[in-house]
Protein backbone atom coordinates (compact mmCIF):
# COMPACT_ATOMS: atom_id res chain seq x y z
CA UNK A 1 0.00 0.00 0.00
CA UNK A 2 1.24 3.54 -1.17
CA UNK A 3 0.14 6.62 0.78
CA UNK A 4 -3.07 8.30 -0.66
CA UNK A 5 -3.26 11.03 -2.62
CA UNK A 6 -6.07 13.51 -3.75
CA UNK A 7 -6.13 14.09 -7.38
CA UNK A 8 -8.63 16.52 -7.93
CA UNK A 9 -10.89 15.62 -11.66
CA UNK A 10 -12.63 18.04 -13.26
CA UNK A 11 -14.22 20.46 -13.95
CA UNK A 12 -12.22 20.70 -17.07
CA UNK A 13 -11.75 17.37 -18.49
CA UNK A 14 -11.85 15.98 -21.98
CA UNK A 15 -14.68 13.04 -20.91
CA UNK A 16 -16.93 15.45 -19.27
CA UNK A 17 -19.68 16.94 -21.19
CA UNK A 18 -20.49 19.56 -18.42
CA UNK A 19 -18.52 21.03 -15.31
CA UNK A 20 -18.10 18.60 -12.60
CA UNK A 21 -15.54 18.37 -10.04
CA UNK A 22 -14.20 15.04 -8.26
CA UNK A 23 -11.58 14.92 -5.67
CA UNK A 24 -10.35 11.08 -5.78
CA UNK A 25 -8.69 9.82 -2.75
CA UNK A 26 -5.69 7.41 -4.48
CA UNK A 27 -3.85 4.51 -2.85
CA UNK A 28 -1.25 3.69 -5.78
CA UNK A 29 -4.47 3.23 -8.71
CA UNK A 30 -6.82 2.60 -7.14
CA UNK A 31 -9.65 5.29 -5.46
CA UNK A 32 -10.38 4.50 -2.06
CA UNK A 33 -12.83 7.56 -1.57
CA UNK A 34 -14.26 10.43 -3.80
CA UNK A 35 -16.23 13.89 -2.86
CA UNK A 36 -18.45 15.44 -5.96
CA UNK A 37 -18.39 19.13 -6.12
CA UNK A 38 -21.00 20.97 -8.64
CA UNK A 39 -21.89 24.78 -8.19
CA UNK A 40 -19.69 26.24 -11.61
CA UNK A 41 -22.73 27.18 -13.48
CA UNK A 42 -25.60 28.18 -11.03
CA UNK A 43 -27.45 30.46 -12.77
CA UNK A 44 -30.36 31.28 -10.89
CA UNK A 45 -33.25 29.94 -12.87
CA UNK A 46 -35.39 29.51 -10.19
CA UNK A 47 -35.30 32.46 -8.75
CA UNK A 48 -36.85 33.96 -12.19
CA UNK A 49 -39.93 32.45 -11.51
CA UNK A 50 -40.32 36.11 -9.57
CA UNK A 51 -39.99 38.33 -12.53
CA UNK A 52 -42.12 35.65 -15.42
CA UNK A 53 -45.48 35.22 -15.15
CA UNK A 54 -46.75 31.28 -14.99
CA UNK A 55 -46.89 31.02 -18.78
CA UNK A 56 -43.98 33.17 -19.63
CA UNK A 57 -42.17 30.73 -17.50
CA UNK A 58 -42.20 27.99 -19.16
CA UNK A 59 -39.70 28.93 -21.75
CA UNK A 60 -37.37 29.14 -18.66
CA UNK A 61 -37.89 25.90 -17.65
CA UNK A 62 -36.99 24.20 -20.85
CA UNK A 63 -33.85 26.28 -21.23
CA UNK A 64 -32.18 24.51 -17.90
CA UNK A 65 -30.88 22.42 -19.97
CA UNK A 66 -30.98 21.59 -23.71
CA UNK A 67 -31.31 17.80 -23.50
CA UNK A 68 -34.21 17.75 -21.06
CA UNK A 69 -35.94 20.55 -22.76
CA UNK A 70 -39.30 18.93 -23.62
CA UNK A 71 -39.00 17.04 -19.89
CA UNK A 72 -38.29 20.35 -18.09
CA UNK A 73 -41.34 21.81 -19.85
CA UNK A 74 -43.73 18.81 -19.80
CA UNK A 75 -42.77 18.55 -15.79
CA UNK A 76 -43.38 22.05 -15.04
CA UNK A 77 -46.64 22.44 -16.86
CA UNK A 78 -47.82 18.90 -15.42
CA UNK A 79 -47.16 20.66 -12.23
CA UNK A 80 -48.96 23.79 -12.53
CA UNK A 81 -51.48 22.11 -14.32
CA UNK A 82 -51.81 19.72 -11.18
CA UNK A 83 -51.48 23.16 -8.99
CA UNK A 84 -54.76 25.25 -10.94
CA UNK A 85 -56.90 22.16 -11.34
CA UNK A 86 -56.70 22.01 -15.77
CA UNK A 87 -57.51 19.31 -17.26
CA UNK A 88 -55.80 18.80 -20.04
CA UNK A 89 -56.92 17.50 -23.43
CA UNK A 90 -56.86 13.45 -24.77
CA UNK A 91 -54.89 14.49 -27.83
CA UNK A 92 -52.81 16.99 -25.97
CA UNK A 93 -51.17 14.23 -23.31
CA UNK A 94 -50.78 11.93 -26.46
CA UNK A 95 -48.43 14.72 -28.43
CA UNK A 96 -46.46 15.52 -25.14
CA UNK A 97 -45.81 11.68 -24.37
CA UNK A 98 -44.85 11.47 -28.33
CA UNK A 99 -42.57 14.39 -28.33
CA UNK A 100 -41.33 13.44 -25.15
CA UNK A 101 -40.09 9.69 -26.09
CA UNK A 102 -38.35 11.44 -28.91
CA UNK A 103 -36.55 13.38 -26.73
CA UNK A 104 -35.60 10.31 -24.72
CA UNK A 105 -34.53 8.47 -27.82
CA UNK A 106 -32.08 11.48 -28.89
CA UNK A 107 -31.16 11.78 -25.38
CA UNK A 108 -30.02 8.23 -25.14
CA UNK A 109 -28.10 8.38 -28.63
CA UNK A 110 -26.45 11.50 -27.72
CA UNK A 111 -25.18 9.43 -24.50
CA UNK A 112 -24.08 6.52 -26.24
CA UNK A 113 -22.37 8.82 -28.23
CA UNK A 114 -20.21 10.15 -25.86
CA UNK A 115 -19.52 7.00 -24.54
CA UNK A 116 -18.43 5.09 -27.12
CA UNK A 117 -16.01 8.06 -27.68
CA UNK A 118 -14.64 7.87 -23.68
CA UNK A 119 -13.94 4.29 -24.91
CA UNK A 120 -12.15 4.96 -27.80
CA UNK A 121 -14.89 3.67 -30.54
CA UNK A 122 -14.98 7.11 -32.34
CA UNK A 123 -16.71 5.74 -35.47
CA UNK A 124 -19.64 4.24 -33.43
CA UNK A 125 -19.51 8.09 -31.92
CA UNK A 126 -20.47 9.23 -35.34
CA UNK A 127 -23.19 6.55 -35.86
CA UNK A 128 -25.18 7.44 -32.83
CA UNK A 129 -24.92 10.80 -33.88
CA UNK A 130 -25.91 10.33 -37.61
CA UNK A 131 -29.11 8.58 -35.74
CA UNK A 132 -30.01 11.20 -33.49
CA UNK A 133 -29.86 13.84 -36.30
CA UNK A 134 -32.80 12.31 -37.81
CA UNK A 135 -34.72 12.57 -34.48
CA UNK A 136 -33.78 16.32 -34.21
CA UNK A 137 -35.33 15.89 -37.75
CA UNK A 138 -38.51 14.72 -36.37
CA UNK A 139 -38.49 17.74 -33.95
CA UNK A 140 -38.02 20.14 -36.47
CA UNK A 141 -40.57 18.81 -38.41
CA UNK A 142 -43.26 18.94 -35.85
CA UNK A 143 -42.46 21.63 -33.88
CA UNK A 144 -39.72 23.97 -35.92
CA UNK A 145 -36.62 23.96 -33.10
CA UNK A 146 -34.27 21.03 -32.74
CA UNK A 147 -33.35 21.17 -29.47
CA UNK A 148 -35.55 23.64 -27.44
CA UNK A 149 -39.40 23.04 -28.82
CA UNK A 150 -41.65 25.16 -26.81
CA UNK A 151 -44.33 23.01 -27.74
CA UNK A 152 -46.07 22.28 -24.31
CA UNK A 153 -48.10 25.30 -22.01
CA UNK A 154 -49.74 25.26 -19.61
CA UNK A 155 -53.13 23.72 -20.27
CA UNK A 156 -52.23 21.71 -23.61
CA UNK A 157 -49.20 22.31 -26.70
CA UNK A 158 -48.95 24.45 -29.01
CA UNK A 159 -49.14 22.45 -32.34
CA UNK A 160 -50.69 19.22 -33.37
CA UNK A 161 -49.14 16.80 -35.56
CA UNK A 162 -51.58 15.71 -38.30
CA UNK A 163 -52.30 11.99 -39.32
CA UNK A 164 -49.55 12.16 -41.91
CA UNK A 165 -47.09 13.43 -40.37
CA UNK A 166 -47.52 10.68 -37.50
CA UNK A 167 -47.25 8.20 -39.87
CA UNK A 168 -44.33 9.94 -41.35
CA UNK A 169 -42.76 9.61 -37.39
CA UNK A 170 -43.49 5.65 -37.47
CA UNK A 171 -41.67 5.43 -40.82
CA UNK A 172 -38.57 7.36 -39.88
CA UNK A 173 -38.63 5.30 -36.18
CA UNK A 174 -38.76 2.03 -38.17
CA UNK A 175 -35.62 3.36 -40.07
CA UNK A 176 -33.96 3.73 -37.51
CA UNK A 177 -34.63 1.12 -35.67
CA UNK A 178 -32.88 -1.28 -38.36
CA UNK A 179 -29.77 0.87 -38.65
CA UNK A 180 -29.69 1.39 -34.56
CA UNK A 181 -30.31 -2.21 -33.33
CA UNK A 182 -26.95 -3.26 -35.75
CA UNK A 183 -25.10 -0.37 -33.78
CA UNK A 184 -26.64 -1.81 -30.75
CA UNK A 185 -25.54 -5.67 -31.51
CA UNK A 186 -22.25 -4.16 -32.47
CA UNK A 187 -21.48 -2.57 -28.93
CA UNK A 188 -23.04 -5.12 -26.94
CA UNK A 189 -21.20 -7.69 -28.12
CA UNK A 190 -17.93 -5.88 -28.82
CA UNK A 191 -14.96 -7.22 -26.65
CA UNK A 192 -12.91 -3.69 -26.28
CA UNK A 193 -16.19 -2.61 -25.17
CA UNK A 194 -17.27 -5.68 -22.34
CA UNK A 195 -13.13 -4.74 -21.76
CA UNK A 196 -13.81 -1.52 -20.07
CA UNK A 197 -17.65 -2.22 -19.29
CA UNK A 198 -18.34 -5.51 -17.50
CA UNK A 199 -17.59 -5.31 -13.92
CA UNK A 200 -16.62 -1.98 -13.57
CA UNK A 201 -18.67 0.55 -10.97
CA UNK A 202 -20.72 -2.24 -9.69
CA UNK A 203 -23.77 -0.84 -7.14
CA UNK A 204 -25.26 -3.73 -5.65
CA UNK A 205 -29.33 -3.18 -5.56
CA UNK A 206 -29.31 -3.21 -1.73
CA UNK A 207 -26.81 -0.02 -2.10
CA UNK A 208 -29.46 1.28 -4.87
CA UNK A 209 -31.78 1.31 -3.03
CA UNK A 210 -30.36 2.42 0.37
CA UNK A 211 -28.82 5.55 -1.99
CA UNK A 212 -32.76 6.25 -3.43
CA UNK A 213 -30.78 6.52 -6.95
CA UNK A 214 -33.03 6.98 -9.80
CA UNK A 215 -33.34 6.34 -13.67
CA UNK A 216 -31.30 4.02 -15.50
CA UNK A 217 -28.40 3.99 -13.15
CA UNK A 218 -30.72 2.26 -10.63
CA UNK A 219 -32.64 0.25 -12.96
CA UNK A 220 -29.29 -1.44 -14.37
CA UNK A 221 -29.00 -2.21 -10.71
CA UNK A 222 -32.34 -4.13 -10.66
CA UNK A 223 -34.50 -1.60 -9.51
CA UNK A 224 -37.81 -1.87 -11.49
CA UNK A 225 -38.66 1.92 -10.30
CA UNK A 226 -40.05 4.12 -13.46
CA UNK A 227 -42.08 7.16 -13.08
CA UNK A 228 -43.92 5.93 -16.46
CA UNK A 229 -45.05 2.68 -15.07
CA UNK A 230 -47.88 4.83 -12.76
CA UNK A 231 -49.54 5.25 -16.14
CA UNK A 232 -50.54 8.96 -15.78
CA UNK A 233 -51.01 10.93 -19.01
CA UNK A 234 -51.13 8.95 -22.20
CA UNK A 235 -48.83 6.08 -20.42
CA UNK A 236 -51.81 4.78 -19.16
CA UNK A 237 -53.09 3.62 -22.52
CA UNK A 238 -50.00 1.75 -23.21
CA UNK A 239 -51.00 -2.35 -23.27
CA UNK A 240 -48.21 -3.18 -20.96
CA UNK A 241 -45.24 -0.69 -19.80
CA UNK A 242 -42.61 -3.07 -18.03
CA UNK A 243 -39.32 -1.00 -16.40
CA UNK A 244 -36.34 -2.31 -18.62
CA UNK A 245 -33.95 -3.64 -15.73
CA UNK A 246 -30.93 -5.40 -15.63
CA UNK A 247 -29.21 -7.67 -12.51
CA UNK A 248 -25.61 -7.17 -13.59
CA UNK A 249 -24.78 -3.28 -11.49
CA UNK A 250 -21.81 -2.79 -13.41
CA UNK A 251 -21.05 -0.03 -15.93
CA UNK A 252 -22.13 -2.22 -19.37
CA UNK A 253 -25.56 -2.90 -17.74
CA UNK A 254 -26.20 0.66 -17.69
CA UNK A 255 -25.08 0.83 -21.29
CA UNK A 256 -27.29 -1.81 -22.16
CA UNK A 257 -30.29 -0.65 -19.84
CA UNK A 258 -30.34 2.36 -21.97
CA UNK A 259 -29.84 1.20 -25.20
CA UNK A 260 -33.05 -0.89 -24.67
CA UNK A 261 -34.74 1.75 -23.23
CA UNK A 262 -34.19 3.42 -27.14
CA UNK A 263 -36.18 0.58 -28.64
CA UNK A 264 -38.96 0.80 -25.68
CA UNK A 265 -39.56 4.55 -26.28
CA UNK A 266 -39.63 3.61 -30.39
CA UNK A 267 -42.27 1.02 -29.43
CA UNK A 268 -43.87 3.49 -27.38
CA UNK A 269 -44.19 6.44 -29.80
CA UNK A 270 -45.60 3.76 -32.46
CA UNK A 271 -48.03 2.45 -30.13
CA UNK A 272 -49.38 5.74 -29.32
CA UNK A 273 -49.18 7.01 -32.19
CA UNK A 274 -51.99 4.79 -33.65
CA UNK A 275 -54.08 5.34 -30.72
CA UNK A 276 -53.87 9.80 -30.77
CA UNK A 277 -57.50 10.85 -30.81
CA UNK A 278 -59.31 13.43 -32.34
CA UNK A 279 -60.10 16.88 -30.34
CA UNK A 280 -58.42 20.13 -28.96
CA UNK A 281 -54.87 20.56 -28.46
CA UNK A 282 -55.43 22.58 -25.27
CA UNK A 283 -57.60 24.15 -23.01
CA UNK A 284 -57.59 27.97 -22.05
CA UNK A 285 -55.78 28.24 -18.51
CA UNK A 286 -57.45 31.94 -16.82
CA UNK A 287 -56.93 33.46 -13.19
CA UNK A 288 -54.13 32.81 -10.71
CA UNK A 289 -52.77 29.95 -8.58
CA UNK A 290 -54.53 30.75 -5.35
CA UNK A 291 -52.31 31.79 -2.40
CA UNK A 292 -50.79 29.18 -0.26
CA UNK A 293 -51.61 26.46 -2.94
CA UNK A 294 -48.63 24.10 -2.95
CA UNK A 295 -48.23 21.17 -5.97
CA UNK A 296 -45.75 18.73 -6.23
CA UNK A 297 -45.05 15.99 -9.28
CA UNK A 298 -42.73 13.14 -10.67
CA UNK A 299 -41.24 12.75 -13.95
CA UNK A 300 -39.84 10.44 -15.87
CA UNK A 301 -36.70 12.28 -17.41
CA UNK A 302 -34.13 10.23 -19.92
CA UNK A 303 -31.66 10.62 -16.59
CA UNK A 304 -34.42 9.68 -14.48
CA UNK A 305 -37.09 10.98 -11.98
CA UNK A 306 -37.06 14.85 -11.50
CA UNK A 307 -39.02 16.19 -8.86
CA UNK A 308 -40.78 19.38 -9.57
CA UNK A 309 -42.57 21.55 -6.83
CA UNK A 310 -44.67 24.71 -7.05
CA UNK A 311 -46.27 27.22 -4.78
CA UNK A 312 -48.96 30.02 -5.71
CA UNK A 313 -49.52 33.48 -4.14
CA UNK A 314 -52.43 34.52 -5.80
CA UNK A 315 -51.04 36.42 -8.49
CA UNK A 316 -49.82 35.23 -12.31
CA UNK A 317 -45.95 35.12 -10.14
CA UNK A 318 -45.44 31.97 -8.71
CA UNK A 319 -43.83 31.98 -4.93
CA UNK A 320 -41.51 29.35 -5.84
CA UNK A 321 -40.75 26.94 -8.98
CA UNK A 322 -38.78 24.05 -7.72
CA UNK A 323 -36.92 21.32 -10.06
CA UNK A 324 -34.85 18.49 -8.05
CA UNK A 325 -32.87 16.56 -11.32
CA UNK A 326 -32.18 13.42 -11.23
CA UNK A 327 -28.16 13.92 -11.57
CA UNK A 328 -28.91 15.26 -7.77
CA UNK A 329 -30.18 12.47 -6.61
CA UNK A 330 -27.38 9.87 -8.54
CA UNK A 331 -24.84 12.10 -7.16
CA UNK A 332 -24.32 9.93 -3.77
CA UNK A 333 -24.18 6.39 -5.81
CA UNK A 334 -21.68 7.52 -7.95
CA UNK A 335 -19.70 8.55 -5.07
CA UNK A 336 -20.13 5.11 -3.88
CA UNK A 337 -19.62 3.41 -7.32
CA UNK A 338 -15.97 5.52 -7.77
CA UNK A 339 -14.91 3.90 -4.66
CA UNK A 340 -12.49 1.01 -4.65
CA UNK A 341 -12.36 1.58 -8.84
CA UNK A 342 -9.32 1.83 -10.76
CA UNK A 343 -8.28 5.07 -11.42
CA UNK A 344 -8.24 4.44 -15.10
CA UNK A 345 -11.94 3.33 -14.72
CA UNK A 346 -13.20 6.62 -13.39
CA UNK A 347 -13.89 8.49 -16.65
CA UNK A 348 -16.29 5.40 -17.87
CA UNK A 349 -17.98 4.91 -14.43
CA UNK A 350 -18.91 9.26 -14.19
CA UNK A 351 -20.20 8.82 -17.75
CA UNK A 352 -22.10 5.77 -17.66
CA UNK A 353 -24.20 7.69 -14.77
CA UNK A 354 -24.95 10.15 -17.66
CA UNK A 355 -24.39 13.32 -15.33
CA UNK A 356 -26.25 16.55 -16.05
CA UNK A 357 -24.88 19.09 -13.92
CA UNK A 358 -26.35 22.32 -15.76
CA UNK A 359 -29.70 20.99 -15.29
CA UNK A 360 -28.78 19.88 -11.76
CA UNK A 361 -27.20 23.12 -10.66
CA UNK A 362 -30.15 25.18 -12.57
CA UNK B 1 -49.78 -0.94 -10.92
CA UNK B 2 -49.37 1.54 -8.16
CA UNK B 3 -51.14 4.68 -8.71
CA UNK B 4 -49.77 8.31 -8.24
CA UNK B 5 -50.94 10.16 -5.59
CA UNK B 6 -49.53 13.56 -3.55
CA UNK B 7 -50.47 14.47 -0.15
CA UNK B 8 -48.77 17.59 1.94
CA UNK B 9 -48.11 17.00 6.05
CA UNK B 10 -46.84 19.54 8.61
CA UNK B 11 -43.75 18.40 10.50
CA UNK B 12 -41.41 20.69 13.10
CA UNK B 13 -38.02 20.95 13.73
CA UNK B 14 -37.55 18.53 16.57
CA UNK B 15 -39.59 15.77 14.66
CA UNK B 16 -37.43 15.85 11.26
CA UNK B 17 -34.33 13.66 12.01
CA UNK B 18 -36.91 11.16 13.83
CA UNK B 19 -39.49 11.19 11.03
CA UNK B 20 -36.60 10.94 8.48
CA UNK B 21 -35.50 7.48 10.41
CA UNK B 22 -39.03 6.13 10.16
CA UNK B 23 -39.81 6.34 6.52
CA UNK B 24 -36.15 4.87 6.03
CA UNK B 25 -37.43 1.70 7.91
CA UNK B 26 -40.72 1.51 6.64
CA UNK B 27 -38.65 1.17 3.18
CA UNK B 28 -39.89 4.82 2.19
CA UNK B 29 -37.44 6.42 -0.98
CA UNK B 30 -35.91 10.03 -0.19
CA UNK B 31 -37.34 12.12 -3.04
CA UNK B 32 -35.63 15.66 -1.84
CA UNK B 33 -35.14 18.69 0.33
CA UNK B 34 -36.67 22.35 -0.88
CA UNK B 35 -36.75 25.62 0.51
CA UNK B 36 -39.65 28.24 0.35
CA UNK B 37 -38.30 31.79 1.57
CA UNK B 38 -41.31 33.11 3.04
CA UNK B 39 -42.02 36.50 5.30
CA UNK B 40 -42.10 34.16 8.68
CA UNK B 41 -38.77 32.94 7.97
CA UNK B 42 -38.01 29.48 5.35
CA UNK B 43 -40.45 26.88 4.63
CA UNK B 44 -38.92 23.30 4.43
CA UNK B 45 -40.27 20.36 2.33
CA UNK B 46 -38.90 17.09 2.91
CA UNK B 47 -40.29 14.65 0.01
CA UNK B 48 -41.00 10.76 0.80
CA UNK B 49 -42.17 8.69 -1.92
CA UNK B 50 -42.96 4.60 -1.83
CA UNK B 51 -45.20 2.75 -4.01
CA UNK B 52 -46.25 5.76 -5.95
CA UNK B 53 -47.69 8.14 -2.80
CA UNK B 54 -45.21 11.05 -2.53
CA UNK B 55 -45.07 12.14 0.96
CA UNK B 56 -44.23 16.18 1.46
CA UNK B 57 -43.58 16.90 4.98
CA UNK B 58 -43.45 20.85 5.35
CA UNK B 59 -41.58 22.51 8.42
CA UNK B 60 -43.03 25.87 7.95
CA UNK B 61 -41.39 29.34 8.91
CA UNK B 62 -38.03 27.78 10.30
CA UNK B 63 -36.20 31.21 12.10
CA UNK B 64 -33.31 32.39 10.15
CA UNK B 65 -31.06 31.31 13.45
CA UNK B 66 -32.28 28.16 13.84
CA UNK B 67 -30.38 24.69 13.36
CA UNK B 68 -31.56 22.27 11.52
CA UNK B 69 -30.74 18.71 12.54
CA UNK B 70 -28.79 16.56 8.62
CA UNK B 71 -30.57 13.76 8.23
CA UNK B 72 -27.87 12.67 6.04
CA UNK B 73 -26.72 9.99 8.26
CA UNK B 74 -29.58 8.61 7.06
CA UNK B 75 -30.35 9.29 3.65
CA UNK B 76 -26.53 10.04 2.06
CA UNK B 77 -27.87 11.56 -0.81
CA UNK B 78 -29.30 14.54 1.10
CA UNK B 79 -25.88 16.24 1.08
CA UNK B 80 -26.47 18.19 -2.23
CA UNK B 81 -29.72 19.85 -1.29
CA UNK B 82 -28.49 20.79 2.44
CA UNK B 83 -25.77 22.33 1.25
CA UNK B 84 -27.28 24.33 -1.30
CA UNK B 85 -30.05 25.25 1.10
CA UNK B 86 -27.44 26.49 3.40
CA UNK B 87 -25.78 28.49 -0.02
CA UNK B 88 -29.22 29.92 -1.42
CA UNK B 89 -31.14 30.30 1.60
CA UNK B 90 -28.96 30.63 4.54
CA UNK B 91 -30.22 28.04 6.75
CA UNK B 92 -27.70 26.20 9.26
CA UNK B 93 -27.16 22.39 9.46
CA UNK B 94 -25.73 20.70 11.64
CA UNK B 95 -23.54 17.26 10.93
CA UNK B 96 -23.93 17.41 6.94
CA UNK B 97 -22.11 14.24 6.30
CA UNK B 98 -20.13 16.13 3.37
CA UNK B 99 -20.16 19.66 4.24
CA UNK B 100 -18.77 22.05 2.03
CA UNK B 101 -19.16 25.00 4.40
CA UNK B 102 -20.86 27.41 2.61
CA UNK B 103 -18.90 26.79 -0.77
CA UNK B 104 -21.38 23.84 -2.40
CA UNK B 105 -21.74 26.86 -5.11
CA UNK B 106 -19.87 29.83 -6.18
CA UNK B 107 -22.50 32.58 -5.76
CA UNK B 108 -21.58 36.78 -6.05
CA UNK B 109 -24.36 37.27 -3.82
CA UNK B 110 -25.06 36.01 -0.19
CA UNK B 111 -27.45 33.96 -0.17
CA UNK B 112 -29.59 35.15 -3.16
CA UNK B 113 -32.97 33.36 -2.79
CA UNK B 114 -33.81 35.08 0.69
CA UNK B 115 -33.67 38.38 -1.30
CA UNK B 116 -36.95 39.74 -2.26
CA UNK B 117 -36.76 41.09 -5.05
CA UNK B 118 -39.20 44.61 -5.95
CA UNK B 119 -41.06 41.75 -8.37
CA UNK B 120 -41.85 39.61 -5.51
CA UNK B 121 -42.79 42.25 -3.07
CA UNK B 122 -45.32 44.18 -6.00
CA UNK B 123 -46.94 40.22 -6.05
CA UNK B 124 -47.21 39.86 -2.75
CA UNK B 125 -48.69 43.03 -2.15
CA UNK B 126 -50.90 42.72 -4.97
CA UNK B 127 -52.33 39.72 -3.14
CA UNK B 128 -52.99 41.48 -0.56
CA UNK B 129 -54.92 44.03 -2.58
CA UNK B 130 -57.05 41.30 -3.64
CA UNK B 131 -57.95 39.63 -0.50
CA UNK B 132 -58.76 42.76 1.25
CA UNK B 133 -60.83 44.09 -2.03
CA UNK B 134 -62.68 40.49 -2.17
CA UNK B 135 -63.34 41.55 2.04
CA UNK B 136 -64.35 44.31 1.48
CA UNK B 137 -67.14 43.67 -1.10
CA UNK B 138 -68.26 41.00 1.17
CA UNK B 139 -68.48 43.24 3.87
CA UNK B 140 -70.41 45.98 1.67
CA UNK B 141 -72.33 43.50 0.71
CA UNK B 142 -73.32 42.23 4.07
CA UNK B 143 -73.75 46.14 5.02
CA UNK B 144 -76.46 46.04 2.27
CA UNK B 145 -78.60 43.18 2.91
CA UNK B 146 -78.92 44.16 6.64
CA UNK B 147 -80.01 47.98 5.64
CA UNK B 148 -82.12 46.22 2.97
CA UNK B 149 -83.59 43.91 6.19
CA UNK B 150 -84.09 46.91 8.47
CA UNK B 151 -85.83 49.15 6.33
CA UNK B 152 -88.75 46.91 5.05
CA UNK B 153 -91.12 49.26 7.50
CA UNK B 154 -90.71 52.04 6.08
CA UNK B 155 -93.33 53.29 3.10
CA UNK B 156 -92.49 50.99 -0.04
CA UNK B 157 -91.43 54.57 -2.03
CA UNK B 158 -88.67 54.91 0.42
CA UNK B 159 -87.64 51.41 0.62
CA UNK B 160 -87.66 51.09 -3.40
CA UNK B 161 -85.33 54.17 -3.41
CA UNK B 162 -82.71 53.19 -0.50
CA UNK B 163 -82.51 49.75 -2.56
CA UNK B 164 -81.66 50.72 -5.62
CA UNK B 165 -79.41 53.10 -4.45
CA UNK B 166 -77.84 50.34 -2.38
CA UNK B 167 -77.81 48.30 -5.59
CA UNK B 168 -76.33 50.78 -7.51
CA UNK B 169 -73.64 51.28 -4.60
CA UNK B 170 -72.68 47.38 -4.50
CA UNK B 171 -72.89 47.32 -8.52
CA UNK B 172 -70.18 50.11 -8.41
CA UNK B 173 -67.98 48.68 -5.64
CA UNK B 174 -68.11 45.44 -7.27
CA UNK B 175 -67.06 46.80 -10.49
CA UNK B 176 -64.02 48.57 -8.62
CA UNK B 177 -63.16 45.26 -6.74
CA UNK B 178 -63.00 43.29 -10.31
CA UNK B 179 -61.44 46.18 -11.52
CA UNK B 180 -58.73 46.19 -9.09
CA UNK B 181 -58.39 42.59 -8.95
CA UNK B 182 -57.47 42.43 -12.78
CA UNK B 183 -55.38 45.25 -12.53
CA UNK B 184 -53.18 43.46 -9.56
CA UNK B 185 -53.15 40.50 -12.11
CA UNK B 186 -51.49 42.62 -14.85
CA UNK B 187 -47.90 43.31 -15.21
CA UNK B 188 -47.14 46.59 -12.26
CA UNK B 189 -46.11 48.81 -15.63
CA UNK B 190 -48.83 47.73 -17.88
CA UNK B 191 -50.95 48.19 -14.37
CA UNK B 192 -49.96 52.34 -14.03
CA UNK B 193 -50.66 52.82 -17.66
CA UNK B 194 -53.80 51.84 -17.66
CA UNK B 195 -54.63 53.15 -14.47
CA UNK B 196 -53.15 56.67 -15.82
CA UNK B 197 -55.80 56.11 -18.74
CA UNK B 198 -58.42 56.09 -16.29
CA UNK B 199 -57.63 58.77 -14.53
CA UNK B 200 -57.06 61.01 -17.89
CA UNK B 201 -60.85 60.03 -19.01
CA UNK B 202 -62.52 60.62 -15.52
CA UNK B 203 -60.94 63.87 -15.91
CA UNK B 204 -62.16 64.07 -19.78
CA UNK B 205 -65.52 63.10 -18.41
CA UNK B 206 -65.87 65.51 -15.90
CA UNK B 207 -64.87 68.72 -17.81
CA UNK B 208 -67.53 67.34 -20.31
CA UNK B 209 -70.46 67.10 -17.71
CA UNK B 210 -69.56 70.91 -16.74
CA UNK B 211 -69.41 72.10 -20.22
CA UNK B 212 -73.03 70.47 -20.80
CA UNK B 213 -74.26 72.41 -17.71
Amino acid sequence: MGKSTIIPFGPQHPVLPEPLHLDLVVEDETVIDCIPQIGFVHRGLEKLVETRDYNQFIYVAERICGICAMGHSLGYAETVESLMGVEVPRRAEYLRVIWHELSRIHSHLLWLGLAADAFGFESMFMHCWRLRERVLDIFEKTTGGRVILSVVRVGGVNRDIDDAMLREIVNVLDGIKDDYTKIMNTLLTDTSVKNRTVGVGFISKEAALDLSMVGPFSRASDVPYDVRSFGRGAYGELSDFQPVTDAQGDCFARVKVRCLEVLQSIEIIKELAAKVPAGDISVAVKGAPAEGAQASNVLEQPRGECYYYARGNGTKYLERMRMRTPTSQNLAGMATALKGCDLADVNMIVLTIDPCISCTER
Amino acid sequence: MPQFKQDFSPLSIEAIHEVAAARKSEGYRYVQTLAVNTEDGVDLVYSFMKDGALDNEVVSGVPRDAVIPSITDVFLEAFVFENEIHDLFGVHFEGIAIDFGGNFYHLSVKEPMTIISPEQKAARDKARKIAAAKAAKEAKAKKAAEQAGAQEAPAQAAEAATAAAAGAAEDAAAKEAELEAKLANMDPEKAAKVRAAMEAKAKKAAAAERKGE
